[in-house]
């Protein structure tokens, strides 16, 4: 009985791999034809160049794909969408889940609708046009809002959690409200936080959507947006292509790879929880 | 009385509204007006920036979506595309889940695998899959030509009557992962007695994942499927990346539409484009997951 369960479990991992073998080869196959030249890239197979230029194509793919450039825009928007997201999202739900009152109540159901309802992206190109802020505040802004409504319900969750006897004894210790916010409550929430971090991160990082109506010239696009573009520009180089794809992914298979348990719970959490 | 008042004011010295004045203001200013502003666009004939040129046409853009032909494939199209990815992702998802749900070496490992695709952005997916799908030459050609099934190896992205299924594929490759590890979170939180208990009756695998797995985890399955389902009909970046909705409007999808409506100025078109797929979304996603959330077993 043993014998034979060892068996099934060994013939259930071996089946396993196999399967994952649909994962890694796609992977693999932009790897290995990053390192080809043009003639090689173009035959599209699976074997191991014969002429290895990588660096050769990696150079020329980052100067004429502005890769820096794009790799510090992508920095730059995800660092300071999250930021906003943080702030806004838990101090947001904070307030609301403690007051509790009508306007609360009608906030909280208008947040909800905006859990299932994508952004008006035509109407919000409007808006930033009227407010008259540059193309990277209006993207950042709109990552913002598109976040906002899963990260302060995921915070409300949390909230609810936490006793109000904390907050009060915060208050008699003559504390006001953002102090109180900031030295008792919010680090109470790095649970949650690390979630809203992770979903806001990941949202933000490997955005099209939004991005291709806001960032879409040369200097202000993010990753994403250079392999599109790249893509139109070099559609017969194919080596120069699979570069810039799996230089557009490298920082983020990095990141997932040190932090997957993080990674996968949060995806995760963010998604379910909603 | 008294003291609820004192309790009211207490309230709102300790939790002062200026503190959701950011949260709320980018709500109100990103999320609420443009929705109100999509909703009166809608109505508009608009060619270009110019709002004094705009014409009131009433529901005209409404009705084009199901008379004008490249609008109705994009309805259709999405249809398609979200009704195909949600059954073979829950599916592959739930398969995979079972599987890795067992006790194996490689478990944690084989989980990160199947996970990571979910990770890269769909740009990226979308050029590598449109290099493997390439006519004659990509890599899924060859292995079928090399094998003697020359006659399924197929133009995939560039046939019209089967473009909307490769770029399926694609999405499907790309969130099965993801699937299964909602599948796999929720059978986490079942508990090993009921197993055990029917391991005593003497029910066989089949049985369990019938009676204990699947009743446990609709929870899980429910949000699967909404998830899925609202994902897909919101599809953008994927399709964007290897057809544009082409060959002519074979892949044209909600999204593809609304961006060729942007660039061309037909923004109140656009608009209308974007408050359908809204009402659409709302219409699915809230009854279904009333329906499920009915049945759903409390553990």
């Amino acid at each position: 009985m043993r014998r034979k369960e060892k068996i099934r479990r060994k013939i259930l991992a071996v089946s396993l791999w196999i399967l994952s073998l649909s994962i890694l080869i796609p992977l693999y196959f932009a790897v290995i034809n990053s390192l080809k030249d043009k003639k090689e890239a173009a035959m599209m197979n699976l074997k191991l160049p014969t002429v290895w230029q990588g660096a050769e194509n990696y150079v020329r793919m980052a100067e004429e794909g502005n890769i820096l450039q794009s790799f510090v825009n992508s920095c730059v928007m995800t660092i300071l969408s999250v930021l906003i997201i943080v702030i806004c999202s838990s101090t947001m739900a904070f307030i609301l889940e403690r007051r509790g009152d009508k306007l609360a109540r009608v906030l909280n159901i208008f947040i909800m609708i905006g859990l299932v309802l994508p952004v008006q992206i035509i109407p919000t190109y409007f808006i930033c046009n009227a407010l008259d802020i540059s193309k990277r505040a209006a993207y950042i802004c709109v990552m913002a809002a598109t976040n906002l409504s899963l990260c302060t319900f995921l915070y409300t969750g949390y909230f609810k959690s936490i006793p109000v006897e904390i907050d009060e004894s915060a208050c008699l210790d003559g504390a006001g409200p953002l102090t109180m916010f900031l030295k008792i409550i919010f680090p109470l929430t790095k649970p949650v936080t690390v979630t809203v971090i992770i979903i806001s991160f990941m949202s933000v990082w490997n955005d099209f959507g939004v991005s291709v109506y806001f960032l879409n010239n040369v200097n202000l696009q993010t990753l994403p947006l250079t392999v599109y573009n790249f893509f139109g520009n070099h559609n017969s180089d194919w080596q120069l292509v699979f570069a810039n794809v799996v230089t557009a992914t490298l920082p983020v298979l990095i990141l997932y790879l040190f932090l997957q348990r993080y990674i996968i719970d949060g995806m995760v959490a963010g998604s379910v929880k909603s | 009385m008294y003291v609820d008042k004192g309790y009211k004011r207490l309230k709102k010295r300790r939790y002062p509204y200026w503190l959701a004045v950011p949260g709320i203001t980018f709500f109100v200013l990103f999320f609420i007006i443009p929705s109100v502003m999509g909703l009166i666009l809608s109505l508009f004939n608009m060619n270009g920036y110019d709002f004094s040129k705009a014409v009131f046409i009433g529901i005209e853009n409404y009705k084009n979506a199901f008379v004008l032909p490249t609008m109705r494939r994009a309805i259709i199209n999405s249809f398609i595309f979200s009704a195909v990815t949600t059954f073979f992702k829950v599916a592959f998802g739930l398969m995979l889940a079972v599987m890795l749900n067992q006790k194996l070496k490689s478990s944690n490992l084989l989980r990160t695998v199947f996970f990571s695709p979910a990770v890269v952005n769909s740009i990226a997916v979308g050029l590598i899959f449109k290099s493997l799908m390439h006519p004659g030459k990509g890599l899924i050609d060859t292995v079928l030509n090399s094998v003697n099934l020359e006659f399924l190896a197929k133009n995939w992205l560039g046939d019209p009557s089967l473009a909307i299924y490769s770029v399926s594929f694609i999405e499907i490759w790309k969130w099965s992962g993801f699937t299964m590890v909602i599948f796999l979170s929720g059978m986490q939180a079942v508990s090993s007695d009921y197993y055990e208990a029917a391991k005593i009756d003497g029910a066989d695998g089949w049985q369990k994942f019938k009676y204990i797995t699947f009743p446990l985890i609709l929870p899980s399955f429910n949000n699967a499927l909404i998830i899925n389902l609202v994902g897909g009909l919101k599809v953008f970046d994927l399709v964007q990346a290897t057809t544009q909705g082409g060959p002519g409007t074979a892949t044209e999808v909600f999204s593809t539409l609304m961006y060729k409506s942007f660039g061309s100025g037909r923004f109140g078109e656009g608009c209308a484009v974007a408050i359908l797929l809204s009402v659409i979304i709302a219409v699915f996603a809230i009854p279904t997951y009333a329906f499920i959330e009915k049945r759903e077993v409390i553990q």
